[in-house]
Formats: C-alpha cells, sequence, structure tokens
C-alpha cells in the first residue's frame, strides 16, 4: 500500500504529539498536578468547574458559600484571642518542656493509634488499596516503630506517601458540598460538612474510646488532654502560617481551608 | 518511499529531548535557588535580618510582577502605571516576610524532588515533598518563563499563595478599588502582624 508523504508527515506529527507537549510523563504529570492548577478548566470538589479566561483570571480559588459570616467573623476574633492568651502560653510551655524528638514521637504514637478513621474512611471511599496500605504502615509502625513512637513506614516506598483520610473528605468524595463555611468555638475553620466528618472521626478514634467506656475516671482525661496538647501544638502553627502577612486574616483562614479540603478531595 | 521523511520523527524525538533538557534544566534552576536560599537561612541570626539577606536571592528566583498582577485578579487592568508599581512594591516585601517567618533558626528542611511537569507551553510545575520539624508537607512550586524561568506561585498542601491573596484582594477590590488594595498592601506591610 502506498501512503501519500503529506499523510504519513501529519501522522507522523500527531503520534509525536505527546512527545513535544509534555516532557515529564503522564504518570509525573497526574502526580504533580496541584491545587492551583485546577483552576485552569478543572472541576472543583463541589462540582462547580472553574474555566480560565486569561492569565488573570485563573486563580480563582476553591471556596466554601459564607451566609453566616458575621458570625464566624465573631467566633475568629474570639477564638483569635483565645489562642494568644491561653493556647499559644501552653503550646510554648510544651515545646519548652518536651525536647523536638520526643514531640514528633508522641505525634507519630498518636497517629500511629488513629489507624481506624483512615482505615475506615479508605473503605468507605472504595479505595481498597490505601486501606491496606494503611494496615501495612500500622503493623509496621507499631512492631518495627516501638507502639508508632518512629515511623519506620517512611523508609518504605509503598508506605511512605499514603494520603491521610477522613470522614469529611469521604462526604466529599460521595459528592456532598460543604453546605456553609463554619468557625467552630476553639477548634476554629470547618463547614457543616467538615463538622459532622469530625464527629465521625472523633467516634473512630481509639484516643477518645477510654473517655468514651471509663468516662467516669479522673484519669481517662490524660490521653486526650496529651493528643489535645500535640495537636494544639501544631495546629497553631499552621494558624499562624496561615494568617501571617495576610491583608484580612479572617479570609485568609476561610480560603486557606476551602483550598486544603478540595485539595484532600481530589486525592 | 522517500527516506528523508524518516528524518521526520528523528527531528521530532530530537526536539522532545530537547525540551525535556529544558524541564530538567529548570528544576535543576530551582534547586540551586532552594538551596542558595537553605545556606543563608543557616547562617542567618534574626528573621528581620534572615528577610533582608534574602531579597537578592528571592529578587532574582521570583517573578513578583507576575506574582503581584495575578493576585490582584482582573481588578490589575484598572490600576495606574504608578498603582501598579507601588502594588509590587508593598507585595514584594509581604513575600519575602512571610517567606522568611517560615524558617526556625536550627531547624532545616529535608526536600525531595519529583519528577517535573509542563501543565502548559511556558509552564513548569516542580513537585516537591519537605520533611519539616517532623512534618510531612507536599509544596509544588510553580515556574514561568517570561524574563527568565522564575516561581510564580508556591502551593502548600493544595493552597496557592497567590490564590490566598486573590480572595483578600479581591475583597479589598470591591470595597474601594484599587486604592483599597494599596491600603490594605500598604495597612500590612507598615503593621506586621
Amino acid at each position: 500500500m502506498k501512503i501519500h508523504p503529506s499523510i504519513l508527515i501529519l501522522l507522523l506529527f500527531v503520534a509525536s504529539g505527546p512527545w513535544l507537549t509534555s516532557c515529564a510523563s503522564s504518570a509525573s504529570r497526574k502526580q504533580a498536578a496541584p491545587a492551583s492548577s485546577r483552576s485552569v478548566g478543572e472541576k472543583k470538589s463541589d462540582g462547580k468547574s472553574v474555566k480560565a479566561t486569561d492569565d488573570l483570571d485563573e486563580y480563582t480559588a476553591a471556596s466554601i458559600p459564607d451566609p453566616l459570616q458575621p458570625l464566624n467573623r465573631v467566633t475568629f476574633w474570639i477564638n483569635d484571642g483565645l489562642y494568644t492568651v491561653l493556647l499559644r502560653p501552653i503550646s510554648k510551655g510544651y515545646e519548652f518542656v518536651v525536647p523536638e524528638p520526643v514531640r514528633t514521637g508522641v505525634h507519630n504514637v498518636f497517629e500511629n493509634v488513629r489507624f481506624p478513621v483512615r482505615l475506615v474512611n479508605n473503605t468507605l471511599q472504595g479505595n481498597f488499596k490505601r486501606a491496606g496500605q494503611e494496615t501495612g504502615k500500622f503493623l509496621v509502625n507499631t512492631v518495627v516503630g516501638v507502639g508508632g513512637f518512629g515511623r519506620p513506614s517512611d523508609h518504605i516506598p509503598a508506605l511512605a506517601d499514603v494520603p491521610d483520610a477522613d470522614m469529611g473528605q469521604t462526604f466529599a468524595k460521595w459528592g456532598i458540598p460543604h453546605g456553609a463555611y463554619l468557625v467552630l468555638p476553639v477548634l476554629g475553620p470547618s463547614s457543616l460538612r467538615d463538622t459532622v466528618g469530625m464527629a465521625g472521626d472523633y467516634g473512630l478514634n481509639p484516643v477518645n474510646w477510654v473517655t468514651i467506656v471509663y468516662g467516669g475516671y479522673t484519669w481517662t482525661i490524660a490521653i486526650p488532654s496529651a493528643n489535645s496538647l500535640r495537636t494544639t501544638h501544631r495546629q497553631l502553627g499552621v494558624y499562624d502560617a496561615a494568617i501571617k502577612s495576610a491583608l484580612d486574616r479572617y479570609l485568609a483562614m476561610r480560603t486557606a481551608y476551602a483550598q486544603y479540603r478540595a485539595e484532600a478531595a481530589s486525592r | 518511499m522517500n527516506f528523508r521523511l524518516l528524518l521526520i520523527p528523528a527531528l521530532l524525538l530530537l526536539l522532545g529531548g530537547t525540551l525535556c533538557a529544558s524541564t530538567a534544566e529548570v528544576e535543576k534552576r530551582l534547586q540551586t535557588a532552594v538551596n542558595e536560599v537553605l545556606a543563608i537561612a543557616e547562617k542567618s541570626s534574626s528573621p528581620s535580618a534572615l528577610a533582608e539577606s534574602l531579597r537578592p536571592v528571592l529578587q532574582k528566583s521570583l517573578s513578583f510582577s507576575a506574582m503581584t498582577r495575578r493576585a490582584v485578579g482582573p481588578g490589575w487592568r484598572q490600576f495606574t502605571d504608578d498603582q501598579q508599581k507601588k502594588a509590587t512594591q508593598f507585595f514584594t516585601t509581604l513575600i519575602i516576610r512571610s517567606y522568611s517567618s517560615k524558617f526556625t533558626p536550627g531547624e532545616y528542611p529535608a526536600i525531595t524532588y519529583k519528577a517535573a511537569s509542563t501543565p502548559a507551553p511556558g509552564r513548569v510545575e516542580v513537585p516537591t515533598t519537605v520533611l519539616y520539624q517532623g512534618s510531612r508537607y507536599n509544596v509544588t512550586y510553580r515556574l514561568e518563563e517570561s524574563e527568565d524561568w522564575r516561581v510564580t506561585d508556591v502551593v502548600i498542601e493544595g493552597v496557592s499563595l497567590i490564590a490566598n491573596y486573590r480572595t483578600q484582594f479581591d475583597a479589598a477590590f470591591k470595597s474601594g478599588g484599587s486604592e483599597s488594595v494599596i491600603n490594605a498592601l500598604s495597612q500590612s506591610v507598615t503593621n506586621p502582624k
């Protein structure tokens, strides 16, 4: 069969198209796509599409409806004061008394114990591969990492980079939208959907089972308190980073939360 | 069959290879800039001293004009030349200050660079994993070829620095136009929180 040269050139050009337009492999592209590139004509987790019209429009961020803004702003400023007056000094004290390697170890232990939250949510999302990876991580860190104090799973490529899973994310994957943005007292930014999810995760976290089962005894407060201390220390760091150098701290926090959750839902 | 036609795929493959090399080159350039920043951070005594030492390196590696334009968004077209200049100056200071405050003396991040991608011609995204203070973060650098290959956005755990400022600038612009944006920026620069 004789092929006309112009057709052959066209076929060759089409065949080499992917070579010319993408240097990185499709696998790396998929892995690399950040939230920011989602804004260029992709769909957000809540189903609303964001389309780029020119280079000035493409940075439209994921957002959450905020009909309760006046109330949320009041709660935000009360929380901000509470963090400054009470939680930040406690967190500083924790940082001063407990050396960094121990803080990391304590964090690892509580994160390891939180395994059922990730296992159940990965399963509910139908992501059985990740559920399996989480189980592997839990076993390796519990046995080799001495009760989860160390994270030897970080050195095993198949277990090193498993994304976190929670119930708010599960709801998002099921197509349930945020509803409305909520600033919760003390806990900070959330949404109607994520608050319901948080309640579910609370029940799945073994750290809270002690209080639920032995609620009458004072000693049961110790474990959840230690957990709160380590999460507060870390979350204050995230909070400070999000509002640092902001023009409007409330909006900065809300946008950061919306983007963070959209990214979690896309993983 | 004309054998000259066989030269075409060879040339196309060669061109593809050149483009790949340039993506790798961009990534390499980013790594050099990040290493330079870390070396300066290691020697710095305070966040304010660090901000001043980092300014020349960041001005060389980041496109502050593109970052400001994108952060302001479509309203940018209504800024006068003088307002655009002012906004860029203020935003530059804000970004350098914010970036410098991320470093805690004595604690340095371990960065793993992953394969870069090209979401559009003239754009490269370099995903990295940063291990810092016991936590692991996904950080993606977005670079563009304008004057040179420069960083135009940093995305940490899905949170884009520019998109985050865009919401705040939008609110200021809606309330009082370009002057309101300049005032908000000026206030943020003169009264750091």
